[in-house]
């Protein structure tokens, strides 16, 4: 049993992973190195941004320059025009959903894969609502101005060349979204919302065609029109190349397979996996890949799982936990399956530190990029503080090896079993909670230090509170969030 | 080419291509409508109705029928074609004629002796409504569209290639007796249909209405119409606006 | 970093927004306009009419166009007292094919010429538009080639009127 109050100190175990030496560049130095860092990704995020909401602007601008656009007359006038600009703007809006959604490695270096979709999902709805916007909009307005009512109005839109198609895709943009709700999502299988979910893209396709030959803001022959191809091509690009050529690419050079599949706990395995020039995949400790396992029960679940060792040139190491009926068939795939990898993704690295010091907090499974954040990180003596979390001995796999590296480095570990205190919302054990460890307390040089927590949602969520509460700024706290 | 012509309707409607006794057929025709819906003739079963001295409802099938397709008509064009005068009375004569034209056209039909069925060709006139089958020997059968200033003078020719049917409603001839909704905006309205009752009526819906019914009746492509307004424009489809501009035959020396 | 990102993007919203305001604003066509003196304006004028490139009359569905210009047409026959002369482009309204507007060149107070300046594309849809009637420019009358025409329509004449028409005359010469 491991106290909370006294380091540890166990034998290091044979696990693959790399001593550290003590950089050579002093603590304050690296510190300015990594804030210079920091902010100029903040600026490139910032930018990033600020393009997405000109990108917003130029598709009204596209409506604005459009002769005859300022003479709006009447009634159906006014409706047609709002319609246009909804159908712009809600349309503009999914093609930086897609960007989003691309895996720009650019965006997840500066942003993070799981910022960007978050922002993603939080688009969707608006999105949806401009879109829905733009199809009643126009029906009125050209009904009001041609006299005729809203029905008849349709059927004469339905009998214009392209315009079923459009009608098609908005109720293709109507299922995604709906299955992608919080409230109906739950009630999917993962596999059948992902497939829902692809049909987004047949949606952004079927509707281009009407966007070009209905209306006149795209007419032929108008820089607008070659602006808006352009845009689609960008989107639509970045996805073929970034999640599809690019993984391909990856997994045909470095020919990634199952070595040995080592179950360490109930419900945990490392899978082992061998490959080509692993170390050049550039996988930082604590990123995280999408990985498929080719065999015939597995191909088509594509799991995120964390590197829990910093991959060697042919050696490379995840650990998963079983966790629903994807997972639950890791733990039995035989060695020699081929592996398929996106990624490597994630900002939960020391690329993304800011500050002089490191505070670790891991708990369960959590402790996978961590451990990985550990090796991959040149730490001085007493620069890095590690604080590992589990209910009871099961959780504690790869807490050795965890403990090995905090020592080879110098840094503190601390670790905290037992169930989780039932008197108030904390993350901590009953006895720490009475005793009055806080966050500040485990890790003095808090609010100097680059915060990583990782563990089950919950739990981390109170731990980034009590972090926040504590004073520690929002750009050094660092959180990853493992999907369930 | 043998033409007939005989009186009824108040109108001569001219026969072509038709055997004397076919035409007797098709005299009947009209007389037979003459006699039912004629305002003019006291007897007639609309005049009674419009008396009172009969009711609507006891009147025979056939008349409430064409009642009915009357007021379909009324809908279709938006109230622009209306058999209801604005003392009230039901006036069909707008919808008659053509049913009449319609009904003497399936006599002229029917009169084709078996084995001719292919190559049968006549023409209707009844009054400036024409209606045709088949084509005039090798050249399809042709209309001219009468000037509405001048009665001898033609604007524009017809060729009855694909569409079988042409009416014109105008106040030309017989002065302001077209029921109108609206200040007059057109004098003279020609349509071309695919069948008579369609072309005549919104020929008359034309005349009675305005710009906006016009373009109404003209969106779907499915008539041509060229109509000439109170103030001199000359309104046409893109069917019918090559009758003008296409050169005419030259006149003949 | 947040209120950076909404500033930021504000701004540079507001920015290429009023750069596309002041870009635009163009009406639907460029037509040399010439001087007008009150009582010709176009023909198109608040009906909004314009013909697809074939030269065929087309007009706008929409009612309630916005275009100012509603000074009565000019007819050719009207006899306008002003010897105006010159091309004008009527007001163009917004139809859901685009804007539609008309040209029309006008010598001494007579309309001679009618020309669309209409942006919509070449495709189906402009079809519906040009199914439309408009008004088409009054040509000459031109004599009847009684060889060639078999009847003719106009305002239904009376019996007494067929007497005296174009109709008898046919019909008389047994075409």
């Amino acid at each position: 049993m491991i106290d909370t109050a006294r380091p540890t100190s166990t034998p290091p175990t044979t696990g693959p992973f790399r001593g550290t030496a003590a950089p050579a560049e002093p603590l304050e130095v690296a510190a300015v190195r990594r804030r210079r860092a920091g902010r100029r990704r903040a600026a490139t995020v910032d930018l990033l941004g600020i393009l997405a909401w000109a990108s917003a602007a130029m598709a009204v601008t596209l409506w604005l320059v459009t002769p005859g656009s300022h003479s709006v007359s009447g009634v159906g006038g006014w409706l047609t025009d709002a319609g246009i600009v909804a159908g712009l703007i809600g349309t503009d809006l999914v093609l930086v959903m897609l960007v989003l959604a691309a895996r720009v490695p650019l965006i997840d270096r500066v942003f993070g894969q799981d910022n960007a979709i978050a922002v993603h999902r939080s688009l969707g709805k608006p999105v949806l609502y401009l879109l829905l916007a733009h199809g009643l909009l126009l029906t009125l307005g050209y009904s009001a101005s041609s006299g005729s009512g809203p029905i008849a109005e349709t059927i004469a839109l339905f009998s214009t060349p392209d315009m079923p198609l459009a009608y098609l895709s908005l109720g293709l943009f109507v299922a995604v979204v709906v299955t992608s709700l919080v409230a109906v999502r739950r009630r999917l299988p993962y596999e059948a919302w992902h497939v829902i979910h692809l049909l987004s893209y047949a949606a952004v396709l079927v509707a281009l065609p009407h966007m070009l030959s209905v209306g006149s803001v795209l007419a032929h022959g108008t820089w607008q029109r070659v602006y808006w191809i352009a845009l689609y091509v960008l989107a639509l690009g970045l996805i073929a190349l970034y999640r599809i050529v690019l993984p391909i690419v990856v997994t045909l050079r470095h020919r990634i397979r199952v070595v040995a599949v080592e179950p360490i706990a109930p419900g945990v395995v490392s899978i082992h996996l061998a490959g080509r020039d692993l170390d050049a995949l550039g996988a930082r400790g604590g990123q995280y890949g999408v990985w498929r396992f080719w065999t015939a029960k597995t191909w088509w679940h594509a799991h995120p799982v964390s590197f829990s060792a910093v991959p060697g040139r042919d050696r490379a190491r995840i650990t998963v936990r079983d966790l629903g009926a994807g997972s639950a068939r890791l733990g039995r795939i035989t060695p020699g399956t081929t592996v398929s990898l996106e990624g490597p993704y994630g900002l939960f690295t020391s690329q993304a530190r800011t500050a002089p010091f490191l505070a670790l907090v891991a708990s369960g499974i959590g402790i996978t990029p961590v451990r990985a954040l550990l090796e991959d990180t040149d730490l001085r003596p007493g620069e890095a503080t590690v604080l590992l979390r589990g209910s009871d001995t099961s959780q504690q796999y790869l807490w050795q090896e965890t403990a090995a590296l905090a020592e080879s480095t110098g840094s503190r570990l601390y670790a905290m079993v037992g169930n989780r205190a039932r008197s108030g919302e904390s993350w901590m054990t009953e006895d720490d909670l009475r005793r009055g460890v806080t966050l500040r307390s485990v890790f003095p040089r808090l609010l100097e230090s680059d915060l990583y927590v990782c563990g089950p949602r919950a739990w981390s969520d109170l731990v980034v509170r009590e972090a926040r509460l504590a004073g520690v700024p929002e750009h050094q706290i660092h959180q990853e969030r493992f999907e369930s | 080419m043998s033409v007939t012509t005989f009186e009824t309707m108040g109108t001569v409607v001219s026969v072509r291509g038709a055997a004397t006794a076919t035409v007797s057929a098709v005299r009947a025709v009209f007389a037979g409508y003459d006699r039912r819906y004629s305002l003019y003739d006291p007897a007639s079963v609309l005049s009674r109705i419009a008396a009172g001295s009969l009711r609507l409802a006891d009147s025979p099938d056939e008349v409430r029928a064409v009642y009915a397709l009357a007021l379909e008509w009324r809908d279709r064009t938006g109230g622009a074609f209306t058999p209801h005068r604005p003392d009230g009375v039901i006036d069909l004569s707008g919808v008659v004629k053509a049913l009449a034209i319609r009904a003497a056209g399936a006599a002229l039909d029917a009169a084709v002796a078996p084995g001719d069925s292919g190559d049968a060709s006549w023409m209707l006139n009844a009054g400036g409504d024409v209606l045709v089958r088949g084509r005039h020997g090798a050249d399809p059968w042709s209309v001219g569209i009468v000037d509405p200033d001048q009665r001898d003078v033609v604007v524009g020719v017809v060729q009855l290639d694909d569409r079988r049917a042409v009416a014109t409603s105008g106040t030309a001839e017989r002065g302001e007796h077209v029921w109108r909704r609206s200040a007059p905006t057109f004098r003279q309205a020609t349509v071309i249909a695919d069948d008579i009752v369609t072309a005549d009526v919104l020929a008359t819906a034309v005349v009675a209405g305005d710009e906006d019914d016009l373009r109404r009746i003209t969106g779907d492509g499915t008539v041509d119409v060229l109509a000439f307004g109170v103030d001199g424009r000359v309104w046409a489809t893109p069917g019918a606006t090559g009758l003008v501009r296409a050169g005419s035959p030259s006149p003949a020396a | 970093m947040r209120a950076r990102v909404i500033a930021g993007g504000v701004v540079t919203s507001a920015a290429v927004l009023v750069i596309g305001w002041q870009l635009g604003g163009q009406p639907a066509v460029t037509a040399q306009s010439g001087a007008a003196t009150g009582s010709t304006s176009g023909s198109s004028s608040s009906s909004g009419t314009g013909s697809s490139s074939s030269g065929t009359g087309s007009s706008s569905s929409d009612s309630g166009s916005s275009s100012s210009d509603s000074g009565s047409s000019s007819s050719a026959g009207s006899g306008t007292s002003s010897s105006v002369s010159g091309t004008f482009a009527g007001a163009a309204t917004q139809t859901q094919f685009g804007p539609v507007q008309v040209q029309i060149v006008v010598a001494d107070g007579k309309i001679t010429d009618v020309t669309a300046l209409q942006l919509t594309d070449r495709d189906g849809r402009s079809e519906q538009i040009s199914q439309q009637a408009a008004p088409i420019l009054r040509q000459e009358a031109l004599q009847a080639q009684s060889a060639k025409i078999q009847a003719v329509s106009g305002a239904t004449y009376t019996s007494e009127g067929y007497t005296t028409s174009l109709q008898s005359a046919i019909d008389k010469a047994g075409l």
